[in-house]
Formats: C-alpha cells, structure tokens, sequence
C-alpha cells in the first residue's frame, strides 16, 4: 500500500483513540501494533515485548526518576513558601520591583518542580495575593507568571530534555549544556519587558518603601541559597565532565534529603509522599517513552517517516520553512495536548526530516522544547491558562489577554537562537572540545 | 470484601515494591560513585537499567488507580450520564484488551529467555528472564487492574482514577 494512505490511516486511527479518551501510553503502543500487523511482515507480539523491553532499561532514562524525586522532595520543604520573602529584597530595586520576583522565583521553581503547571501553581499561590496588597498591575502579574511558569521545561535539570535525549538519541548532558544559555536568555528577555513596561508607566509597579541590610537580605533567603547552590552544582558536576546525568541526579537527591533534613520538613511521612509522587511521574513518562520507542520501530518498518522526509525534499521546503510549519502544527498541538506527548507523537515522523533538511538535533530540541512552552500558554487552551485562571479567579478571556506578550516574547526567543544557533551550540562545542 | 481488599492490596503492594526499586537506583550508582572513589570498578548502568524498568512497570497499576497516566479529556468530560459511561467503559475495556496482549507476549519472552538462558551481556551476566519478569507481572497487574476498573464502571461505581486523582485542581478532570 502507498505509504501516504498508511500514513493517514495511522493519523487517524491515533486521533480517534486519543479523542475518545485512551490513555496517551496505551494510544502509541496501539497504533504501533496496527503499523506492524497490517502494514509491515514482521511478527507484531515478539516486536512489542522485545522493543518495549529495549525501551525500558536504557541508561539515559535512568536519570529521569531520580531528578523526578528530586524535585518532588524540594516540592516539600518550607521552599515554596520561603521563595516570596527570599527574593523580593534582591529583586525589589529593579524597575518593575517584585514582578520580577514571579520571573526568577519560576525560574527557580522550574528547576526544582519540572512541570510548568506546578511551577505556575507553586509561586502564583505566594505572589499573587501579595502583588495585589502592594498595587502591582494584576495583568503583569498574570502574565510574567503564564510567562515564566513554562520555563519549567527549558531549565535544566529538565524533564522535557532527557525525554527529548531519550527519543532522539542525544547525549543527556550535552541537551541539558544546550539549554542553559537560552533558558537564562528567555528569563533575561521576560525581565527586560517588564522593566521597560515599568519605566514606561511607573503606575504598574509602585516602589518599595522597605530597604533591607545586607545580611538581613542573605537571612530572608537561607533557604533559596542552599537550594540554587544544589542545582548548580548538580548542572556543574554534568559541565564539569565529573558526573554522567544519573550520577548528577544522585547527588541531587542526597542533597535535597540533606536540605529538607535541615530545614526541619524532612519527615517519613513527606519521605514516602515524594517517593510516590516520584512513582508516579517517572513511572508516567517512562511508559509514554517505552510505547513511543515501540511506535518509532513500527512506523520505521512501515517506510512512513522515509516517504515523509522525502515530501519535504520534493516540496523543496528551506530547513527555516520546515521550522515554520512546525512551530505551527507544535502550537496546534498545543491546545489539547501536553509538552511529553507532544514530543512523543511527533519524534518518529519529524525526527527523520529534521535531519535530513541538515538540522542540528541537539538544537532543534532546545528549539522543541521553546516551541512546547509556548503552546502551554496558547490561547485559549493552554494548560498554564487554565492553572492561572482557577487561581486568580479572572475569566480565561483575561487570563489569555495578560499572557499573550509572553506568548510573543518566546517567539523572539525562538527567532533569535534561530539567527544565533552558537547561543545553544556553542557551550557543547566548548564541553565536548574541552574533554 | 475481601477480594476488594486483596486487589487493593496488590495494587498498593506492587507501588511500594515500584519505589523500592527507584530507591535502589540511587542505592546502585551511589556505589558506582562510592566505587570509583576508591579505584574500584563498579559498573552500575545494567543494574540500574534493570532497577529503572522493575519500578516502570510494578507502578503502572498504582499510577493507573492514581490517575497519574495522561490522556486527553478535551471530549471525553462533555459526555456525561450514560454516554460518559460507555466512554469510559470503551476506554478502560480496550486498554484492558491492549495490556492483556502486552502481558502475554512480555510473559513469552520470559519463557524464551529462561528456556534458552540468555544472559545479560555486561559484567553482570544475570539470566535475562529475571529483570524481565518485572515487564510481565507489571503489565500482568496493569491489566487486572483494568478489568477491575471496567466491572467497577460497569457497577455503576465512580472510576478509582477520578477519585483517587491528585491533581492540582478540581475541574481538571471532570
């Protein structure tokens, strides 16, 4: 049969068991299964348990658990509740004052948390009553927080970079190096808005009256400090070319059982609930990833994603083009589907015609992962949207309204690591040539 | 009840064994590191994969009762009364069909491995049909659950994965 029709009824078979509910792991493994019995001469049940198997002990996914856990034991500490007052006297000076605190403190929370909708949900619960108390503009204040709820998925220790790694066959460390520079660039660009908005119109943000000493700052922020010191050295030990990923994960949870030890939150009963919120998640994706490996390897003997890299070369499209129609279908996507799966579904047909158009894979998940951030704040089903929006109490509409600059924002972002593809290369190229 | 007790008893049993082994990749690479320290070779990448996929698959079940796997409820939350019903009878019954396959053919595997004693290929050598048993007592666990889960709807009973669901706020899944 023509591998376009195959291809189609494959689509739509995927949609209608995606639509009707069928959970998103179960869904892959299905449409798998059909590929490979209907489409291909390869005996279904041995390649799925010999795939799945394949899948599910891979080295590079072993991270994934154990930064999961990470976090989830941070998640637990007085962290969240601290993040307000520890940075709001660092941050106050700046033009737009505390608004920054939802951008870096995100930022923060990002790392620990790795899902945008905790991060959003974590920070907006501290932030938004007290930005209301001081007079800040409520739309900012939404905003920055859509915003910069989703640089969850860029900031390393990120989820969403071992499950690209996994997927596209990257190398974790380099894909967590890659996302260091523009993570820091969108906080820098958030930031930037803010501070020309409120210079612009000081009446968004009024002054603080308050002035703290120095050590008075540091004692408000003790617990900020040892927890942005732990990502560092967890990030560090990786660029250092001392630890592999799941090492760096190890060390991450040690730490975070000191810090909560420390701070006095660390209890059998917080033990045991972020050990099995740490089942839960990991065990989640994982699954999604073993059913997406199985998926990978029906479609490849089904000849589908070589027909489809081979369209994109008869159609004659420019690697910038390819990244257009991407970006759209990704925010398409978006409105109904979450970052992982989003990835997940799309990796066995764009992977192919990524590389073939000569894109490099390494930047094109960064430019992945940027592109499924966005989406979480599409208008008007994006995930972040409808968190701010049970927390603010305001309807979607303005919800969507205070988010939409970011939405735009990000867009620069990705236009310029598009322009400027050495921000996400270089420090690999740098890494690699230095070991 | 006591069949109600021992199944969700084999759910619980079977997320806690889950952790165990999430634990003990950490245990398996703070040795590598503590190994290493010392000059001593210790190479955890097999028993760690190994560990990965043991917690992977004896959690589905407690992640399925928990509402942790992901789906899209865009449509599946504007059918209610009977129509919503059957959806989640379709949902959970064709999940069920799909699991009950995958179980048999991961318990094949262990068959073949065990019959032809494969044996892992790095330093550990360990039979191959151990660690692969998890994949079939997972998916084996996942499967009962789902059949569970269909005669409980079909009951009349509210879902375990929208009562037991933690997620961050109501109105999520409904």
């Amino acid at each position: 049969m023509d591998a376009g029709v195959i291809s189609i009824i494959l689509f739509v078979l995927m949609l209608g068991l995606l639509a009707s509910g069928i959970w998103v792991a179960p869904a892959l493994l299905a449409v798998g299964f059909v590929a490979i019995q209907f489409f291909s001469t390869v005996p279904a049940g041995i390649t799925l348990a010999g795939t799945v198997w394949d899948a599910s002990w891979n080295w590079a996914l072993t991270a994934l658990p154990l930064f999961v856990w990470m976090g989830e034991i941070l998640f637990r500490t007085r962290l969240s509740s601290d993040m307000f007052n520890g940075l709001s006297p660092w941050l106050a000076r700046l033009p737009g004052g505390l608004l920054h605190v939802n951008i870096v403190g995100c930022g923060v929370m990002a790392a620990v948390a790795g899902s945008s909708a905790v991060t959003c949900a974590t920070v907006g619960r501290m932030s938004i009553p007290e930005l209301k108390k001081r007079g800040y503009d409520e739309r900012l204040s939404i905003g920055t927080l859509a915003g910069s709820g989703t640089l969850g998925l860029l900031i390393p220790p990120s989820i969403m970079l071992i499950v690209y790694g996994v997927i596209a066959q990257q190398s974790i460390s380099r894909m967590f190096i890659a996302g260091v520079i523009p993570g820091i660039m969108i906080i820098g660009i958030f930031m930037a808005y803010v501070a020309i908005r409120a210079l612009l119109n000081p009446e968004l943000a009024p002054p603080e009256p308050e002035r703290l000493s120095f050590w008075q700052k540091v004692k408000a922020s003790r617990l900020l400090f040892p927890v942005v010191l732990l990502i560092f050295c967890v990030i560090g030990s990786i660029y250092g070319g001392f630890a592999t990923p799941t090492e760096a994960a190890t060390i991450g949870v040690l730490g975070a059982l000191a810090l909560a030890w420390w701070s006095k939150s660390l209890t059998w009963a917080s033990f045991m609930e972020s050990l099995m919120g740490a089942v839960r998640t990991s065990c989640m994706i994982a699954f999604i990833l073993a059913g997406a490996a199985f998926l990978s390897i029906a479609m490849g003997f089904t000849g589908v994603p070589r027909v489809l890299a081979g369209y994109v070369d008869a159609w004659n499209l420019s690697p910038a083009m390819l990244l257009v129609l991407l970006t759209l279908l990704y925010i398409f996507l978006g409105c109904f589907l979450d970052g992982v799966s989003m990835m997940v579904l799309t990796a066995a047909v764009v992977l192919p015609m990524v590389e073939n158009a000569g894109i490099d894979l390494i930047w094109f998940g960064i430019f992945t992962v940027i592109v499924v951030e966005m989406a979480q704040i599409t208008p008007p089903v994006g995930f972040n949207l409808f968190v701010l929006q049970g927390m603010t109490g305001r309807d979607i509409l303005q919800v969507t309204k205070a988010s939409v600059p970011f939405f735009f924002l990000m867009l620069l972002g990705i236009l310029i690591i598009g322009i400027f593809p050495e921000l996400v290369t270089w420090p690999v190229e740098y890494m690699v040539r230095k070991s | 009840m006591a069949v109600r007790r021992l199944l969700d008893g084999l759910y619980l049993g079977s997320g806690y064994l889950s952790a165990l082994f999430l634990v003990a990749i950490a245990l398996t690479i703070v040795a590598q590191i503590v190994g290493r320290f010392f000059g001593v070779a210790v190479d955890s990448t097999e028993s760690a994969g190994f560990c990965l996929a043991a917690s992977t698959f004896l959690g589905l079940a407690y992640t399925f009762r928990h509402d942790g796997h992901i789906r899209v409820t865009l449509l599946v939350r504007l059918a209610s009364g009977p129509l919503g019903k059957l959806t989640e009878l379709w949902a959970v019954g064709f999940c069920a069909a799909g699991m009950a396959y995958m179980a048999y053919w991961a318990g094949d595997q262990v068959y073949f491995s065990f019959t032809f004693g494969e044996k892992s290929k790095g330093l550990l050598a360990i039979p191959l049909w151990i660690p692969q048993s998890a994949m079939a007592l997972g998916t084996g666990i996942l499967t009962i659950a789902l059949v569970d889960e269909f005669i409980s709807i079909l009951l009349g009973r509210t879902p375990s994965y929208v009562e037991n669901s933690t997620a961050l706020f109501q109105g999520e899944n409904d």
